[in-house]
């Protein structure tokens, strides 16, 4: 039996402790954060299973907490990210500039994500929501960007304050903060105002279009392992509160007879699809492998967008799947990427090449990762979008199909390129003498994800199973699953079946792979074009400019949504410009126009 | 013990530092340190003085709503005293009488009589202010603030000519009684307004806070954003609560022009570069909301709010114009990396800025969910919604501003911080963390509040 105000109060004292310790020693604060978080996933994964959480508060005041199967599948599955990523946090502190301070702020935003997923109180939930936004706002500007953080901040409360606008609306109407009596009383009008204001909260914080632009800001410029966390367990709170937003409360609008879909639904899966194509397109543009990771992050909130606000059975527990899929996926290759550059000290792909070398595991790690994120079998990625893929299809709407589909076809061609540039080619002179494996401890995390990568694509009923938990709870019929099978809508899936042919394929390859030949290394000078010299090695990198002529189709347009917010921005500074001109000047006389101006028009005839 | 020892005492004490000279900081000291504690000591009542029966003579209101009031204006003007008093030696007996007249604002309940003190607390601020060594921007305080008060009394004249009294609560129930209608009144109460709104630092009556705030130091600026605010806002919160009437449409365009005065003060904060207007926008913007959330009835948690951007701005203003005053100049960019290696200052003044935006674990989160949700009770959406977009933007020019002052990485100011500053931050910014957790007792007293009535206990 676990208490879920002990564990979460366990955790924020814990933080507290990690900062003394890391005052005294760097790496001994994050290992603080190692041992918590483990503790708080174990406690929360095994209690939560075995429904003997403790839902009762003692010390907290107004805090109170349920167990719903909701709360706990995201529970587990970001206290196991922040779990995971926690042993990157040794490796890693010393190069940041306040480390205690990282490890206290880590843990403290763990306790608030635990506190958004297991209260039952609407104003406790925006508390915790908004004390995750400020305690990893902070780790941001530790890494690379100092901008990247107040965007965080810009966008993440404009969602914050959507949801809170909608919990006084509900509260009005329902006169509790209750979150289960508040969102069932609201009705007509309020309940499309408030699943619009909740579809808001959920867009900024998933960094869904036209939501979009902090989120390849923050994840492309924090610390490594601050990437890893924000991808697979804090952005996720936005797919939390979508889930209450789109598949909570019915959709609204007009309602289109041939597929049953209201207005509402296409426009969110519209914007959802969208996030899709611009994700996948500005990632194919990156040379960063961590912004290319960040904007493919961002297209696969648009599936999990698309996928709620269909709301059947196929797209929900597809779109829940991506969730888990998509947090395993991208953490493991935040993390791989992060051990790169912890070794190199970069993360641009074209300063990179070969590093397969001498890291064979992230080699492998990373594989894995994009081949879930692509969505090919035999990884989770693959069961998640077979699901939506269907649920698209089924519905009718055929724009947003192509969307999805461009989405998977265009993350072919974006994952492949880090591990085509990063790992694979030749070694760059410069990286050759410094580079070796991660040490054993980071390896632990990723070699960990990776195997529940390959378990989650092969055999996906244990975790739809505990989907399906879900899909009862909020409302939607669960998905036919038997032991080995899963059953959409135009067919049965057997994972399993898929996976033992894609492993005697790769057993074949390898075995001709073992007998044939080696190849033979050669340096990257070894080598000549038209009958010249090559004399800088960086040239002759394979991953420059590698989709120039796709890019260029777009190029102009790239900067709208940022172009956008930079204007609004301006707007806003010209304003106050502008009040300061007119009312802040050096002369009182000034002042007294004003005090007449607005007296007289006061005063004008009878409006008093 | 008398209230009246209050208002008495610093004023005797400001003779007698004339006499003494040399122990004049310490007078002060002392008598201010005395004023803080002599407040526990005193019972809660009304004072007749001059043994004139209420409506006739003059009377000091020592309520709940002053006592919260002269607590912590009497706390904060120590703490700044305690930092300043030996670098502002010859300001000593200015700010005993800064004293007498602020602590005569929170209690006074006779109108006129608030338009005395007005006056001693202003000329007293205008002198304070001289030490910004900006003569144009302190004489246009003077004339601000001569217009100001001139335009309160024009008001209080009008009154005095239609209900023949001046005592506060006598006033508010005469109105009653009479059965005025609110738009023969509206005239006299928007003078009143307008006069005590160049004082409250509200749009468009504030151009003198500019001058006097982007050019502050260690004194004054703790002392105008942070004391004097807090007392007009506790005075402008009692009138705007108990004495005055407005007609629905002034409420209106009142509403408005504070609305305006919010939007107005953020986004001029928004598109500043130097950290002393940054702050002085941003708190141009809370006065509004301030008087806004009086203006809306709700006593209890405009007191508090009042509290929380008095305590926050005080750690704000003595931190920056520390800093400032070391280094001349308050550019952002200049003032770069500030708390790398003053870590302890750092802390007090994110606490203070964290509190000021509204992010939970801190007071200011308690009060404006309260005030929002008292707001939203009243099936108010939009002005919710102008103070939500409003601090949207607070937000950001703050985390900037925070981002800035802790991260860089070489050629780092050199600000050395003495230890009563940062004791005094430091204890502020832990008081806003334990109110921003252990919230029960703000809110008994904020509904105690609530219910005080003035009309009744004004006129014991």
């Amino acid at each position: 039996m676990a208490s879920i105000e002990l564990i979460i109060v366990f955790t924020a004292l814990a933080g507290v402790l990690s900062y003394f310790v890391g005052r005294l020693n760097k790496v001994a604060g994050s290992v603080v954060t190692i041992l918590a978080s483990m503790f708080v996933f174990v406690s929360v994964a095994y209690f939560g299973y075995n429904n003997e959480l403790i839902h009762s508060t003692e010390f907290l005041p107004y805090v109170t907490f349920s167990v719903t199967y909701l709360g706990l599948f995201f529970a587990i599955l970001v206290t196991f990210i922040f779990a995971m990523v926690s042993f990157f946090n040794p490796f890693f502190v010393e190069k940041y500039k306040y480390p205690a301070l990282y490890s206290m702020l880590y843990l403290l935003s763990l306790a608030g994500v635990l506190g958004v997923f297991f209260t039952n109180n609407f104003m406790s939930l925006f508390f915790f929501f908004e004390f995750v936004v400020w305690t990893s706002l902070f780790l941001i500007p530790m890494g690379r960007s100092k901008r990247a953080a107040s965007s965080y901040y810009a966008f993440s409360t404009v969602g914050s304050f959507a949801l809170l606008f909608a919990i006084f609306i509900m509260r009005e109407a329902s006169g509790t903060f209750n979150i289960v009596s508040s969102m069932a009383s609201v009705n007509g009008t309020e309940a499309a105002i408030v699943s619009a204001l909740l579809a808001v909260a959920a867009f900024a914080k998933l960094g869904a279009f036209p939501l979009n632009v902090w989120l390849p800001r923050v994840l492309g410029n924090s610390p490594d392992a601050i990437s890893a966390v924000f991808s697979g367990g804090l952005e996720k709170l936005g797919a939390f509160v979508a889930v209450l937003a789109l598949v909570k409360l019915a959709p609204f609008g007009y309602v289109v007879d041939a597929t049953g879909l209201a207005a509402s639904q296409y426009v969110i899966a519209a914007l959802g699809a969208l996030t899709i194509v611009f994700g996948t397109l500005m990632a194919i543009r990156q040379d960063d492998a961590k912004k290319l990771l960040a904007y493919s992050s961002m297209s696969n909130g648009g599936y999990i967008l698309v996928a709620l606000t269909i709301a059947s059975s196929a797209s929900v527990s597809g779109g829940l799947y991506h969730v888990v899929a998509h947090a395993l996926a991208s953490t493991a290759a935040f993390l791989a990427i992060g051990a790169v550059s912890r070794i190199t000290g970069t993360t641009k792909m074209s300063e990179l090449g070969g590093m397969i070398h001498k890291m064979p595991v992230t080699y492998l790690v990373y594989l894995i990762a994009i081949i879930s994120m692509a969505g090919i079998p035999p990884m989770g990625g693959f069961i998640s979008k077979w699901l939506i893929f269907q649920a698209v299809i089924d519905k009718g709407m055929i724009l947003v199909a192509v969307a999805v589909f461009f989405g998977s076809i265009g993350s072919f061609l974006y994952v492949f390129r880090p591990l085509a540039a990063l790992f694979l080619g030749q070694e760059l002179p410069q990286h050759r003498e410094v580079s070796k494996e991660a040490p054993f401890f980071m390896l632990v995390p990723m070699v960990i994800l990776s195997g529940l990568i390959i378990y989650t694509g092969v055999l996906p009923n244990f975790f739809l199973g505990f989907i399906n938990n879900v899909l009862t709870e909020v409302g939607v019929t669960p998905l036919v699953i038997g032991s080995y099978t899963v059953t959409g809508t135009n067919g049965v899936l057997q994972p399993a079946l898929i996976a033992s042919v894609f492993g005697v394929g790769v057993l074949i390859a390898f075995i001709i792979f073992i007998v044939l030949k080696k190849s033979r290394k050669v340096g990257l000078m070894d080598t000549y074009t038209a009958g010249n010299f090559i004399y800088t090695e960086e040239l002759m990198h394979y991953s420059l400019d590698f989709y120039a002529p796709l890019e260029r189709l777009y190029e102009k347009y790239i900067n709208i949504t940022k172009d956008f917010y930079k204007r609004l921005e301006n707007k806003v500074v010209d304003l106050g410009r502008l009040m300061k001109y007119y009312f802040f000047t050096n002369k009182p006389e000034i002042m007294v126009l004003w005090i007449i101006i607005i007296m007289g028009i006061i005063l004008w005839g009878d409006i008093l | 013990m008398s209230a009246i020892l209050l208002i008495v005492v610093p004023l005797l004490a400001a003779f007698i530092s004339i006499l003494f000279k040399k122990a004049s900081p310490y007078i002060l000291l002392i008598v201010s340190f005395a004023s803080v504690i002599v407040l526990g000591y005193i019972e809660l009542e009304v004072i007749t003085i001059g043994g004139f029966a209420s409506p006739y003579g003059i009377n000091l209101v020592f309520d709940q709503y002053s006592l919260i009031g002269l607590y912590i204006v009497n706390t904060l003007f120590f703490l700044v005293v305690a930092i300043n008093c030996v670098k502002f030696k010859e300001m000593s007996t200015i700010l005993l009488i800064a004293l007498a007249g602020l602590n005569g604002l929170l209690l006074t309940g006779d109108l006129f009589n608030l338009f005395v003190f007005i006056e001693i607390s202003g000329i007293a601020a205008y002198l304070i202010t001289a030490t910004n060594k900006n003569p144009l921007a302190t004489f246009n305080y003077l004339v601000a603030g001569t217009v100001g008060s001139s335009l309160y009394l024009v008001g209080l004249i009008i009154l005095y000519a239609m209900f023949g009294t001046l005592n506060m609560a006598d006033m508010a129930n005469e109105i009653a009684v009479s059965g005025v209608d609110a738009s023969l009144v509206a005239f006299p109460f928007l003078l009143m307004f307008i006069g005590l709104g160049v004082e409250a630092k509200l749009l468009p009556f504030n151009s003198w806070v500019k001058g006097i705030l982007a050019s502050s130091n260690k004194l004054t600026g703790p002392i105008i954003a942070s004391v004097y605010a807090a007392t007009i806002g506790f005075v402008v919160g009692r009138l705007l609560t108990s004495v005055f009437v407005f007609s629905d449409t002034l409420g209106l365009v009142i509403t408005i022009i504070l609305l305006a005065s919010i939007i107005a003060g953020e986004a001029m904060a928004f598109s500043s570069n130097k950290v002393r207007e940054i702050l002085l926008f941003s708190s141009i913007a809370q006065a509004g909301l301030v008087v806004l959330v009086f203006l809306q009835g709700f006593i209890g948690w405009g007191v508090f709010l009042v509290v929380a951007n008095a305590a926050g701005k005080f750690i704000l203003f003595t931190v920056t114009n520390h800093a400032s005053d070391e280094l001349g100049t308050d550019e952002v960019n200049d003032l770069k990396g500030l708390f790398v290696n003053n870590k302890i200052v750092g802390l007090a003044f994110t606490v203070a800025s964290l509190s000021a935006i509204g992010l939970p674990v801190f007071l200011g989160f308690v009060v404006k969910m309260n005030i929002l949700g008292d707001l939203f009770a009243e099936g108010n959406l939009f002005i919710p919604a102008v103070i939500l977009i409003t601090s949207v933007v607070e937000g950001i020019y703050f985390v900037r501003l925070l981002i800035k002052l802790w991260y860089k990485e070489h050629d780092l100011p050199v600000v050395q911080y003495d230890f009563i500053i940062k004791y005094v931050v430091v204890i502020l910014a832990i008081l806003i963390m334990v109110f921003g957790v252990y919230t029960a007792p703000i809110e008994t007293e904020a509904n105690d509040l609530d219910l005080i009535s003035f009309v009744e206990g004004g006129n014991l």
